[in-house]
Parts: structure tokens; sequence; C-alpha cells
């Protein structure tokens, strides 16, 4: 649905906000586009929303060139721009009439389409209003209604979330999630707990280039293994000894907190099979301790992303 | 045509529901009737509409900028120009909505000040072509205006910028205009003679504001207001166009 080759674009015809980014978005996929500030993820939005040009490079979208066939590809997206702008000084109602017009929804369509975003976006309650006396959360309501009242093919979200509270957070994250059932979804965003929650792709873009690209779990599997811990009711001296007879004394045992005889043991092992964890219970079990618990700390999202765009800004003399 | 016009209507819109309309609307008339009916009401004499617009080009000349400064100006500082071009609307469309809906708010003011020549003509006898050419010519000399005002208002983001550089700018068209013809014959043939003065004078609108009002319009008059119109229009999508570039 999405395509992009070797995208690059510079404001200046000096530096590069993107330096050749290249991916593919399925149909029907949510992605989310991760990066610091400044890394390209706007720009990369605005090339394909037609409102920038870029300096080199293609994108399409469903097929068809940014560029070449503007118009069309602009009748197929629907787009909210970062800062979420819209006219103040209008209605909700004259508003999302007035984008649902300009996007080519039919005249006898209008009213229909009107109250499907009003519904879907829980607008109800302020339709009448004008927008300017709306809360943040309900601003960035009505931008994300003008961006699918004609019903796009590709919804394209810049930073949706930025500014709202945690409630509305997540009333956002539901609506995007619910969004790509209908929709090919691209929303950016350098909150990761949004990526986890509605997102079924990855990308992670640096300093203007794409360092990352997959499922949450194929980018989670890359990660060295986690610390395993466990708990144990034993003398923790002999408990600890025989960790590392076991591990090897380069690997890192400690306790992390003790309770009496029960206490707690950090293991950082690089290994990431389910052959550390049984070689361990082993031990406990057969020196006649009891293992009363033993799991192993998930790699998070948070440490691919400081892996990928820390690695890449190292490398540029940036960080 | 469809998109330009649903520009045309959001931005009649934006007018009537801000009080600038309504405020400078009655200044304008106020202005505009109030000083062309001291210089068109004099008792005892034949009615004459001629001198009816004697102060709409300096009216126009502040009062138009006032009103298109925040055609672009505004959509650039609160970042709506960015969703505005990503609709399916080109930039020659979204520049005609803009356009006409400033001079249909005009064309709607100048209608409204059609009460003294109806009432004139109603008491006593008035020879109407005279009017309508100066109705006619004052439409024209309102879109170059427009044009103008346009055109700075989509360089830059501060409204008040846009406003001062549009003044400034139909300011010294319009001295050209009232002054230029006294430089005929001063100007030594060295530096270009007649013709530099002649040149420049053709540049101002104010020329053919007056040749049209006066009922003698021809052909070259309109001409120059489309041209000078195209040109300022023309320039502003030029400035459009590369904000897709710089950003």
């Amino acid at each position: 649905m999405i395509s992009v080759a070797q995208l690059k674009k510079s404001y200046d015809g000096i530096a590069y906000a993107l330096k050749g980014v290249s991916f593919e978005v399925a149909k029907g996929e949510v992605v989310g586009f991760l990066g610091p500030n400044g890394a390209g993820k706007s720009t990369t939005m605005k090339i394909l929303t037609g409102f920038l040009l870029p300096t080199e490079g293609r994108a399409t979208i469903d097929g068809l060139d940014v560029v070449w066939d503007s118009l069309q590809v602009r009748r197929r997206i629907g787009y909210l721009p970062e800062s979420t702008p819209l006219y103040y000084e209008m209605r909700v109602d004259d508003y999302l009439r007035f984008t649902g017009r300009i996007r080519g929804v039919p005249g006898k369509e209008l009213t229909s389409a009107l109250s499907r975003v009003i519904d879907l976006c829980g607008l109800e309650r302020v339709t009448g209003k004008n927008i300017l006396e709306l809360s943040k959360g309900y601003k960035q309501r009505v931008g994300l209604a003008q961006a699918m009242i004609h019903r796009p093919k590709v919804l394209i979200l810049d930073e949706p979330t930025s500014g709202l509270d945690p409630n509305q957070i997540v009333e956002v994250r539901k609506l995007i999630k619910q969004l790509g059932e209908e929709h090919t979804v691209m929303v950016s965003t350098h909150i990761l707990q949004e990526v986890e929650a509605s997102c079924s792709r990855i990308l992670i873009i640096s300093l203007g280039k794409l360092v990352a690209d997959g499922s949450l779990a194929d980018l989670l599997s890359g990660l060295p293994g986690g610390d395993v811990h466990l708990r144990v009711r034993g003398p923790s001296e002999s408990v600890l000894s025989q960790l590392r007879e076991l591990l090897g004394e380069s690997v890192p045992a400690e306790i992390v907190s003790q309770d009496g005889d029960v206490s707690v043991y950090r293991v950082s092992v690089n290994e990431t099979t389910v052959a550390v964890e049984e070689g361990i219970a082993h031990l406990i079990v057969k020196n006649d301790w009891a293992l009363l618990g033993i799991w192993r700390e998930k790699g998070t999202l948070e440490q691919v992303f400081h892996a990928k765009t820390l690695h890449e800004q190292v490398e540029a003399g940036d960080a | 045509m469809r998109e330009t016009i649903i520009v045309m209507q959001r931005e009649m819109k934006a007018y009537f529901c801000s009080p600038i309309a309504y405020v400078f609307g009655l200044l304008f008339l106020f202005i505009v009737c109030g000083v062309g009916a001291v210089f068109t009401l004099n008792p005892g004499f034949p009615a004459d509409m001629t001198n009816w617009f004697v102060a709409l080009p300096l009216v126009f000349l502040f009062f138009i900028p006032a009103l298109t400064m925040r055609l672009w100006a505004e959509e650039r500082k609160a970042g709506t120009l960015e969703l505005l071009l990503t609709f399916p609307v080109t930039i020659p469309q979204l520049i005609a909505g803009k356009f006409l809906a400033s001079m249909s708010y005009l064309a709607l003011l100048l209608l409204l000040t059609l009460g003294l020549p109806i009432t004139m003509g109603s008491v006593g006898t008035l020879d109407w072509y005279p009017v309508i050419a100066t109705y006619f010519a004052a439409l024209l000399m309102a879109a170059s205006y427009v044009a103008v005002g346009m055109f700075w208002s989509s360089v830059t983001r501060d409204q008040i910028i846009a406003l001062i550089l549009s003044v400034v700018m139909l300011g010294l068209l319009f001295l050209v205009g009232v002054w230029g013809p006294l430089l005929i014959g001063e100007v030594p043939v060295w530096l270009g003679g007649d013709h530099v003065v002649l040149f420049i004078l053709a540049l101002s609108p104010q020329q053919y504001f007056g040749s049209i009002s006066r009922g003698v319009a021809d052909t070259g008059d309109l001409v120059f207001y489309a041209a000078f119109c195209v040109f300022f229009l023309h320039a502003t999508a030029l400035v459009l166009y590369g904000k897709k570039v710089k950003g």
C-alpha cells in the first residue's frame, strides 16, 4: 500500500533530513514510526502526504507516485499533522463538513460520513461548539475525524497522542487499533508504549536513516538475553557459589533481596535459550533447596530503541 | 471548479464569523459614502456622480491589505496550510478560492454603496452609464489590490508584516499614479526621458481607474488589470510551491 524507495530530503541543499529511507507497508498494517525528535519522521510523512516534495527517491501510495499523481494520492490518504492544525473559528460540524467536501465526499453521503466519524471519535457532545472552545483531547479527536471522514485507504497520523492526558491517550490508541481494521495506518510517535499497544509493525528511524523494521517480537528477539531471576529458600552463600560453579565465574550472579532464608538472585546470562533456566532449576532441586520462582526479564522496546538509535548517533558523532 | 467554490465558501464563512467583516464594512461604507457625498451632493448643480468614488483608491489602499493580510499568513502561522496543501486541491484552485472570497466580500460592500446613486436617480435625472463604469473600475482596482495583498500575505507568517508590505507597495503605486504625470517632460533624455515616466506610470493601477471611471475604458485598461492580477497571483503560487520544497 505504501512503498518508499531511497527517499532523501534536504531543506537547504546541504544537510539531509532523510538520507535514503526505504520501506514497504502492506494493506491493513498498523505501522508505528518511531524515532528521536528530529530523526525524520515528520519529513517522511509530509512527503507521503504530498505536502513536501522529496529531493531524491520515490514514494508511492496504492501504486501512485506521491509527486506525479499527487492529487490522486491525496484523495486516498487522511492526514493528521503533528500540531493538529484546525480552523479554530469554525464549528466542529462545519469544519468536518468542509474537510469531507473538499476531500471529495459526495453531497448525498456527507451527512452519513459526518455522523460516522462523530460517532467513531466520540464527538457527539461537541458538534455544535467552536473548535477554539474544545479541550486538547477533543481537538485531537476532531483532527482524527477530519483525517478519516472520506474513508481513506491510508491514514497518516503524526504524533496523534502528544499533549493528551493518560485517559485520552488510551482512548486514542484504542481508536487507532480499531482503525487498523479498515485502513492502513502509519502512526509516528516517540512514546514507546503507544507502539506496543496499537501497532503490528515497527519502523525505527534515526538521523534520517531507517535502523530497524519488524514486528515487536522480531525486534525484541534481536536483543541480548534478559537477566534470569530466581527466588530460593536456602543458605544464600552456598546457593550463590553453586550458581557460579554452574554458570562459570564470568557470569555475574548476585543477591537482589533477602528475607529470612528466602533470597532473590539475579543472574545476567547472555544465552536466551531455556537451557539456562533448566540448568538452574535442576541445580536447586538437586541440592534440596526450595525453588519458589524463576523468571526471565523481558527485553523492552525501550532497549531496542536505545540500542538502535544511540548506536547510530554515536557513529555520527552526535551523542 | 467545485474545489474552488468549497475553498471560497470556507473563506467567506471565516470573514462573516469574525466581527472584522462587520466593523470593516461599516467603516468602509461610512468613509466612502461620507466623502463621496461631500464631493457629489452640490445643491443647485445637476446630479453628477463623477466624484462619487473620489476617496475609494485611498480607502482601498489601507482597507484591502487589512482584509487580505490573513489569507495565507494565518494559515502559515496556525499550520493549517500544511493540511490545506494535502487536500486533493491544486494550488491555483486554492488561490482562486481565496481571491474570489475577498472579491465577493468587496463586491458586496460596493453593492451597499449603491444607495446614493439610486436615490439620485429616483429624485433627478442621472446618467447611469458613468455610474456603472465607475463601479466596474472600482471592482477591477479592488481585484488588483487583493492580488498584491494576497501575495504579501503568502510570503510571511506575520499578518502585520503582510499588511505593512502591501500598504507600502500599493502606496508607492498610488503615488506614482497621482504624481507621476507631473514628471512628464521633466526627466532628462539620457535617463530615458518620457519613455521611463510613461513606463512607470503604466504600472500603477491608479492610472487605469481614472480612465475607466470616466467611461473611456479601452481593452488596454482591462488587459492591464488582468495582467496585474495574474502576475501577483502567479507569484503567490510560486511562493506556495516553494513551501513544498523548503518546508
